[in-house]
């Protein structure tokens, strides 16, 4: 199995660089995927053009709000697993899982080490599992254990963006998170990014593994609200996410 | 007795010992004899050498000691003039080479990186796991105690195809045993084949992936020393014990395929002090009598389709093996697989669908046994994709058959459906949710063997308490509704009867005394409110199980006369223990941890135990890793409480026991409770609430010290007298 995080802040492009990622990924044939978005701000199912019903935020809210009378006499570890396998958006492409709202205020150790095991258990069942994550690791961290082979931290093409980039860098060092590799994705950058963005990526410690253009189909799909799915095979950015992915070769 | 198996188990030997000193001499030059040594999380140090020899290596100076060890055992190649005796030479040479792969394993630790992988499973390509932490040791060792696993092969080379590789593994699985595999030839191992045809590996799977190296054997024999350590209670040291109880308990062997080397000979000779013979594919010659091992203790060549047939059987392994007539491959493996919507035939039950499991005890005359009917669409008759009602409506019939035993049977349809490869299932009652494959339907699965599976494995395992079982599938919702509310009434009867069971309300209760292969003294006994120890077994299991076997492991113990009502002795229970315990244990009390305590065998879900200065116990469970307020971690603790001997101040436990009144109550109860671990704290939280409730103390949880405000006796004494926690305020504990 393999494991992509695409992390970043705000508006750099995650969500549909983790979008392009799993339509080439489908469209190569490199099956079955596992989508999880793991930022409760966006809307990773949108891109990809689903619609969610339920998040693991919800089933987790519902079972630590029961103490006993969980349904059918389950155990707290059967009604997780049993939610989490339902609550999965499934297409012919790719699976989803919505991770959904943030903790509240409380302790959440033995909701998120069942959470944990049910997830891992899950992720198990794909060769591919890509997650569109929030600008910090933290959470990632919290709810598996799963290793990530590639970490992609995307940025525009800003001095500050990219030392925004270096320290999730830092970050995920510091973190229990196992990560193999990690790099560097611009977006809407040129390729060869200007000498005052490569001395920045080269100061932050960066490997740059990829730009993807600035992009017109993206922005009208992105005004029209269409999926990614709508977009012809010719974008440019989706050229350049297929290069991205043959680079980090994964197969 | 062949002198060609024993020369090159004897030069095998003395190959690995060259290449232990030799490792070990470059290992010192870099990092001086100080440098730490050891496998990760284990209490055990480097298991062979700790329960062979009693040593504690942990540096690198340390291996020193142990090479020392390995040369002394080492016999001279045998020369064309000597001729006997073999055996007792070839074992030693085997144990020399078990000392010297352990010494190069420990060095691989000290790299960096670490060859091998801290997780339960491969990922990313890299395969090998190498030495199994303390954590995966119990929860497995359990799996060796109850039955679920009888045994492991240890299996070395590779096979001729990778096919073969893959069936070997399946049918190694289907019998329940742990494939251990280590051990490259030409560069290829089974694992490798198996990740070719990707397989999934992992502890999960029972397919463990130790190392390519052929000292990576070392992990399978140091696995079962830990075992005989653990659960065996056999000193560290005591290496006669710890082999004997790797004979008579743990059930395993070795298969080699492919040419087999010196250094593979040595291994087989390693693990024939263990009792564990080894089976080859290719002509390695044999050594047919028995003497250490119970039947023969090599024996070559066996052609691959016989070749684990062959192993049970020279191992003397008894598997209840319940053919299951279903065209899908069949076993526990197969849980925890999910069926893809990509993937799926039909979906039965679950979110869009009604669905009910329900089992019931008819009269004898009403039962036909082994009757299966499908009321309504089969497999064939829907289209890909199609979401149908599921109603499995499951009759049983039999004079020993009790009305406490049909939750029992009903809740197992579960994990005896999930262990058909293709078939998904969650769930249970009136929340049930099915998937069948294509893959499944193509092999020929019908709905109807959902009750062929239930049919055969009910009486494969619970044959004793009933005589016949019919089974009703129901796929259109016109029935599964109308008879789901029949159901649901029982169901919530059910639920009121169970939550009303006291110790008072019965005069029987019930012993386990499963884990005395594991822990001969030992005896559970548990009552209506006190769950066995390792938290599978409650009163009504128990009560099943004796029914389903009379003379088994779980018998009933009469009460009889009560000594001590608050200590919970009595007189029928004393007797008991003291001719189960073989007559180590004369008195024991239900309801104290500090005069005459329940022992432990090792398969606790939690160790309570005293902490003095804070007139309080603190409570740690299985899976927390960290350092307690008492000193020592849960694996050193472990080793305190374990192995059927009595030690006041400590008891090992049930999660559940404890929300019970019961819970030490002689002690004073959950009141004493001062530090938890913050995991299982949080778990219990309603029912710590619940108590200093019915106390009077509003925050009773907030009360209870956790690793994140305590880690010593000091910070738990400091955090209970300025939340004012009712410990301090009552009677001395001694």
């Amino acid at each position: 199995m393999a494991t992509i995080a695409i992390s970043g802040k705000g508006g750099a492009g995650k969500s549909t660089l983790a979008a392009l990622a799993i339509r080439w990924l489908s469209e190569n044939k490199r099956r079955p995927i596992l989508a999880v978005d793991a930022d409760s701000n966006v809307n990773l199912n949108d891109l990809l053009g689903v619609s969610v019903k339920e998040t693991i935020g919800n089933v987790r809210e519902e079972m630590m709000a029961k103490v006993s009378d969980l349904p059918g006499g389950m155990t707290k570890q059967q009604f997780l697993e049993y939610k989490i396998q339902a609550s999965l958006v499934e297409t012919k492409a790719f699976d989803l899982l919505a991770m959904g709202r943030p903790e509240g205020p409380g302790c959440y150790c033995y909701a998120n080490n069942l959470l944990r095991d049910v997830l891992d258990t899950l992720a198990a069942n794909y060769a591919y599992v890509v997650i569109d994550n929030e600008a910090g690791m933290e959470h990632l961290s919290r709810r598996t254990r799963q290793a990530i082979d590639s970490l992609l931290m995307v940025s525009d093409p800003s001095t500050r963006g990219i030392a925004t980039a270096g320290r999730i860098s830092r970050l995920v060092a510091e973190l229990d998170t196992r990560v193999t590799r990690k790099f560097l994705v611009l977006n809407r950058a040129a390729d060869p990014p200007s000498p005052v963005l490569q001395n920045a990526i080269g100061s932050e410690g960066l490997e740059l593994l990829a730009t993807i253009p600035e992009d017109g189909t993206l922005l009208e799909m992105d005004r029209q609200g269409t999926p990614i799915w709508s977009i012809p095979a010719s974008t440019p950015a989706l050229q350049a996410v297929g290069r991205l992915m043959t680079r980090l070769d994964l197969v | 007795m062949s002198k060609i198996i024993a020369t090159r188990a004897i030069r095998g030997a003395h190959t690995l010992v060259a290449r232990a000193g030799q490792e070990l001499q470059r290992a010192l030059e870099d990092k001086g004899p100080g440098a730490r040594v050891e496998f990760p999380n284990t209490g055990y140090y480097l298991p062979i050498s700790y329960g062979m020899l009693g040593l504690k290596v942990e540096t690198l100076g340390g291996l020193q000691e142990l090479l020392e060890e390995a040369r002394r055992l080492l016999p001279p190649v045998p020369g064309d003039a000597l001729w006997l005796p073999y055996l007792g030479h070839t074992m030693d040479a085997g144990m020399a080479a078990l000392f010297a792969d352990e010494i190069i394993e420990a060095i691989k630790y000290t790299r960096d990186p670490v060859p091998y992988l801290p997780e339960t499973r491969p990922r990313d390509g890299r395969l090998w796991l190498g030495a199994a932490n303390d954590v995966i040791m119990r929860e497995r060792g359990i799996e060796f105690v109850d039955g679920t696993a009888p045994g492991f092969a240890a299996c070395v080379g590779r096979c001729p195809t990778n096919e073969i590789a893959v069936r070997i593994a399946r049918e190694l699985q289907e019998k329940n045993l742990y494939v251990f595999m280590s051990a490259a030839t030409d560069g290829q191992s089974m694992a490798g084949q198996l990740a070719e045809e990707g397989i999934e590996m992992g502890w999960e799977t029972r397919l463990v992936p130790f190392g390519d190296d052929v000292t990576a054997t070392i992990h399978a024999l140091g696995f079962s020393t830990r075992v005989a350590l653990s659960f065996g209670g056999a000193q560290p040291g005591d290496f006669e014990r710890v082999l004997r109880y790797n004979k008579n308990r743990v059930f395993a062997f070795v298969l080699a395929f492919g040419p087999v080397d010196d250094e593979k000979h040595a291994q087989a000779a390693g693990a024939i002090n263990f009792g564990f013979p080894t089976i080859a594919d290719t002509d390695i010659d044999s050594i047919l009598p028995s003497g250490i091992c119970t039947y023969e203790h090599v024996v070559s060549p066996v052609p691959h389709d016989k070749i684990v047939s062959k192993a049970i059987e020279v191992r003397g392994l008894k598997i209840a093996v319940t053919k299951v007539p279903v065209p899908v491959p069949f076993g526990p493996a197969f849980q925890g697989e999910r069926v893809r919507k990509d993937e799926m035939f039909v979906e039965l039950a679950g979110t869009s669908q009604p669905g009910f499991e329900f089992l019931t005890t008819r009269p004898l005359e009403e039962v036909e046994d082994g009757r299966i009917e499908v009321i309504g669409p089969e497999i064939d008759d829907v289209p890909e994709g199609a979401q149908l009602p599921l109603g499995v409506w499951v009759e049983v019939a039999g004079r020993q058959m009790q009305p406490d035993f049909e939750p029992i049977l009903e809740r197992h349809i579960h994990d005896l459906v999930n262990m058909a490869h293709g078939v998904f299932h969650m769930g249970q009652r009136d929340v049930n949710w099915v998937r069948i494959s294509k893959e499944a339907r193509e092999k020929g699965f019908k709905f109807r063997h959902l009750g062929s599976i239930i049919h055969a494995k009910y009486h494969g395992e619970f044959g004793k308490i009933f005589d016949k079982v019919q089974i009703r599938i129901f796929t259109r919702e016109e029935d599964v509704l109308g008879l789901i509310d029949r159901a649901r009434e029982i169901y919530r009867h059910r639920d009121e009867r169970i939550g009303s069971l006291t110790d008072e309300a019965v005069d029987t209760f019930y012993s386990c005394t499963l884990c005395q292969s594991f822990a001969p003294n030992h005896v559970c006994v548990i009552t209506p409110e006190r769950s066995g120890l390792c938290g599978a077994y409650n009163w009504l299991d128990g009560k099943a199980a004796n029914q389903i076997n009379p003379v088994g492991p779980n018998q009933p113990i009469r009460k009889g006369q009560p000594l001590d009502p608050v200590r919970g002795q009595w007189q029928g229970v004393n007797e008991f223990v003291h001719v189960n315990s073989h007559k180590t244990l004369e008195t024991f009390n239900a309801y104290s941890m500090i005069e005459s305590p329940m022992t432990s065998c090792g398969c606790f879900e939690c160790i309570s135990c005293v902490l003095p200065s804070v007139n309080g116990i603190m409570i740690v469970h299985r899976n927390y890793p960290g350092m307690t307020p008492s000193g020592m971690k849960f694996s050193t603790l472990a080793g305190t409480v374990g192995g059927g001997v009595q030690t006041p101040g400590f008891i090992g436990h049930s999660k559940l026991y404890i929300g019970s009144r019961k819970f030490i109550s002689a002690d004073g109860g959950a009141r004493r409770i001062v530090w938890m671990n913050k995991e299982l704290k949080e778990e219990l939280a309603p029912v710590l609430q619940r108590i200093g409730e019915a106390e009077g103390l509003r925050d009773f949880p907030g009360m209870i010290a956790d690793e994140t405000v305590a880690t010593t006796e000091e910070e738990v004494l400091a955090h209970s007298t300025s939340m004012g926690h009712p410990a301090l305020s009552m009677p001395l504990l001694f």
